[in-house]
């Protein structure tokens, strides 16, 4: 059961790529935005390495049942995810992923690749590729904020290091607008309610 | 001032008397030293709580004017830990049999003594299962009859509750017998004063079980037996040696946390 | 006030605290190990006491002998530990012992599904314990619930004289959702009332705690109004063992625990609770939206059943659909409730993944379907 107003997020990666961070951040950012959320995460034994996972449903109203069985978006940081959660998705689905996890799929235009985890290095620390990641899942689906992603980011990463996680933020920004002006997103998330960046009721 | 008997009175139930314990058992000698022990340290019956387990060991705290909190098998001690961190001010003082305190209830045993919890225990050690009718127990001396090891004898080794307190972090350890009718109210009542975990050993008599299946005869004669088995322990006859093998002052759980609870009495 | 992501562990906590609670003991474990760690957090700074204990035999016991010293105390746990507590609910039940007892469900039996939810302790929570004894069970599906029904959990412990249970799920248990909670009051030292010395320590008496004017005697075995074994037969635990659960079994906020949604005019009904009752939610209304008249009576409170809203439904619905992650538990007493009023059906699972609201949309038409033909 899909209510056109309810958008289903997954973000996966590995253990120790701050996926639960990332999901922890975007769930509070689209709460200050006035939006109904839930989030839950996958628990697992494995504390670093494994494929986990974060759940997050924004809805303009309550929201009955917290579980995602296919991802209206998904946000995939590792290989592992990708095997793991790739498929589980809605028909139409938007699936944002890094290079390294996915070969981009020709054709496919629901699969778009960035190179986050690269980026990350060359700006300094691999530890910021989740916020960057968040950066471009904001400009190409404007489901939350920048200016409510900008705050939680503030106020939940440690004082030293905020300013390395917004440089990052806002790189994964440029990085999704860039993708934007590339040909085929116009369709991308169609079923998911998302259209170029706005959301449909 | 009042008789020492009458101190010691106040202490005890005897509208309860006789106890529900066999004829010749050790266990009423323990309670007269509990309560000498406590007639001497002066605390209002009210402000003491005495915990018991399951078995003849637990039906204690009936036998004391004090409060009584008599619990399930072996885990009187996980009780008197919530019970002394929730008032700091009451003091307690636990009754566990061997098998209540050694088998069922080993793994709060050991943690109790580790926490260095500010709690008394007095392990009767009467080598046997008294309540369900002569059963081995962790302490049954190898080769000794017991209902579930006849012949010749229980094969297993058995548990030296002083080196096991001793190991696991008591800050006070000792071990006495009901032969030592002198010594037991002495060594209880320096437990009881100790501040961190205490164990005092009682080595008591169970003539109806242990005495009978292993040929020790009555009372008078196991309390003989007791005094000849405390002494050094030889190859071939297992023993207990009697004292106080540790007494050192460390801090007990309540100071090392700093949560001793702010509750004291109303 | 302000709205804020809020786990649903956290919640609890939350709402254990804003009940009075000052004792914890528990033993780490999956989906509960938040509100053991939380409370290592919160508790001590507010004079409480927290104690992580060697496993949840000893939890529940220093939960138990923390309330004989004046403690609200409670502990939380997941199924294995549950399994450990019984014969310590059961001492708390005979010594009318006031505590909480959190069960986060997750699959089982054994070891099962650790990270997994469930529901699958609703009976264990009733019967678990050996012989009989008043039980209080309290769910909830939300985080603002898991608030709420531990905090009210406290003061139906202290009413009532008896362990409550507080029944979560791995998902409700690590879910986040906005929710604006009250601030903590200022911890205080709440004098249990009954301290005078001069009524009797057990029965329909308040809990009086040691420390007061006079010695109590505490024991696990039969016993008096005074606190004296008395275990020959026909002796007075029975009556108060009675008096027990005929208390709670009158007391409104206990039988009124039920949430209806859509009733009024329903002709096909979903039982629900927990976090399935989400989803059941979720599947009126897409049935509602397609003209069906269903309705869901979502309980709150497990036991004590809320017999009277279940027998109402029954005489009003042409069927019942019980919905619950486990093979058929809860199922059974509303069967015995409704004694052939309305057809009962049932639709549970116990694989760890959840019902879906189209799972249980598709059960409920099939229902009505049968129903009528």
């Amino acid at each position: 059961m899909k209510l056109s107003d309810t958008i289903r997020i997954r973000l996966t990666g590995r253990g120790g790529q701050g996926i639960m961070l990332a999901g922890a951040i975007l769930a509070d950012a689209a709460m200050r935005d006035g939006r109904q959320v839930t989030e839950t995460q996958e628990y697992g034994p494995e504390a670093r390495l494994g494929a986990t996972r974060a759940d997050v449903i924004l809805s303009d109203r309550p929201i009955a049942f917290p579980e995602v069985e296919q991802a209206d978006i998904l946000l995939c940081l590792s290989r592992g995810g990708w095997l793991k959660y790739g498929t589980q998705v809605a028909s139409g689905a938007l699936r944002l992923v890094d290079v390294t996890a996915v070969a981009r799929e020709p054709g496919d235009p629901e699969v778009r690749s960035f190179p986050w985890r690269a980026r990350a290095r060359e700006l300094g620390d691999e530890v910021v590729t989740n916020m960057m990641a968040l950066g471009t899942l904001q400009a190409v689906t404007q489901v939350v904020s920048v200016k409510s992603l900008r705050e939680v980011l503030q106020e939940r990463i440690k004082p030293a290091l905020v300013a390395a996680n917004l440089a990052a933020f806002d790189e994964g920004v440029n990085l999704g607008r860039d993708e934007l002006s590339a040909p085929g997103v116009a369709t991308a998330g169609r079923d998911a309610g998302i259209r170029g960046g706005e959301i449909h009721d | 001032m009042p008789r020492f008997g009458e101190s010691v009175d106040r202490y005890l139930r005897r509208e309860l008397l006789p106890t529900v314990w066999c004829p010749g058992c050790g266990n009423g000698s323990i309670v007269q030293a509990l309560a000498m022990a406590l007639a001497r340290i002066g605390r209002e019956p009210e402000d003491v709580v005495v915990v018991g387990g399951i078995g003849c060991s637990g039906r204690t705290p009936f036998y004391l004017a004090t409060n009584a909190l008599h619990t399930t098998h072996g885990r009187a001690l996980a009780f008197a830990t919530g019970l002394k961190l929730a008032r700091p001010d009451l003091e307690v003082v636990v009754t566990s049999g061997d098998g209540d305190s050694l088998a069922i209830g080993g793994n709060h045993f050991i943690h109790a003594a580790r926490r260095n919890l500010d709690v008394t225990l007095l392990l009767f050690n009467n080598a046997i299962y008294g309540m369900t009718g002569g059963q081995a127990a962790p302490t049954t001396p190898t080769g000794s009859r017991t209902s579930t090891s006849p012949g010749s004898g229980s094969t297993e080794r058995s548990f030296d509750a002083v080196e096991l307190a001793m190991a696991a972090g008591a800050t006070f350890v000792a071990r006495t017998t009901t032969f030592d009718v002198q010594e037991m109210p002495l060594y209880i009542e320096r437990a009881i004063r100790h501040r961190g975990f205490s164990m005092v050993e009682i080595i008591t008599q169970c003539p109806t079980y242990y005495g009978r299946l292993n040929r020790l005869g009555e009372a008078p004669a196991m309390l003989v037996w007791e005094r000849d088995m405390t002494g050094e322990p030889s190859d071939d006859q297992h023993g207990w040696k009697t004292g106080v093998f540790r007494d050192d002052d460390l801090p007990a759980y309540g100071d090392l946390t700093g949560q001793n609870s702010v509750r004291t009495r109303a | 006030m302000a709205l804020r992501m809020v786990m649903g562990n956290e919640a609890a906590v939350q709402g254990a605290l804003a009940g009075g609670c000052d004792f914890y003991a528990g033993y780490p474990i999956t989906p509960a190990t938040e509100i053991l760690e939380e409370m290592g957090r919160r508790l001590p700074p507010r004079g409480g006491v927290f104690l992580q204990m060697e496993d949840e035999l000893a939890a529940m016991a220093a939960v138990v002998g923390a309330a004989w010293g004046g403690a609200r105390a409670m502990t939380a746990t997941s199924g294995p530990g549950f399994s450990l507590m019984q014969e310590h609910i059961g001492y708390a039940a005979i010594t009318q012992t006031p505590c909480v007892v959190i069960d986060v469900q997750r699959g089982g039996p054994s070891t099962g599904l650790p990270t997994l939810p469930a529901q699958g302790d609703v009976m264990q929570a009733r019967y678990g314990t050996h012989g009989d004894r008043p039980a209080i069970v309290l769910t909830a599906s939300s985080v603002r619930e898991a608030y709420t029904t531990t905090r009210k959990a406290f003061q139906l412990a202290e009413r009532h004289r008896t362990p409550v249970v507080v029944l979560l799920d791995a998902v409700i248990a690590h879910m986040r959702e906005p929710v604006e909670l009250p601030p903590l009051p200022e911890p205080a030292l709440n004098p249990w009332p009954g301290s005078s010395g001069t009524e009797p320590p057990f029965g329909a008496h308040p809990f009086t705690p040691f420390g007061g004017p006079s010695p109590i005697v505490v024991t696990g075995l039969s016993h008096g109004e005074d606190g004296w074994p008395r275990t020959g037969a026909g002796q007075a635990t029975e009556r108060m063992l009675k008096d027990a659960i005929a208390g709670i079994a009158e007391d409104p906020s206990l039988t009124q625990g039920v949430e209806r949604y859509c009733m009024d005019d329903a002709t096909v009904a979903v039982v629900a609770y927990g976090i399935t009752a989400r989803a059941a939610h979720a599947a009126v209304e897409t049935l509602r939206a397609e003209g069906e008249r269903a309705g869901l009576l979502k309980l709150d409170v497990l036991w004590p059943l809320p017999e009277a809203a279940l027998l109402e439904a029954a005489e009003q619905v042409d069927g019942l659909l019980v919905v619950e992650m486990n093979l058929g538990q809860l199922v059974m007493p509303v069967r015995a409730v409704v004694g052939g009023r309305t057809h009962v059906a049932h639709l549970g699972r116990a694989d760890g993944l959840l019902l879906s609201p189209d799972v249980i949309a598709r059960r409920l038409q099939a229902l009505t379907a049968s129903v009528r033909s």
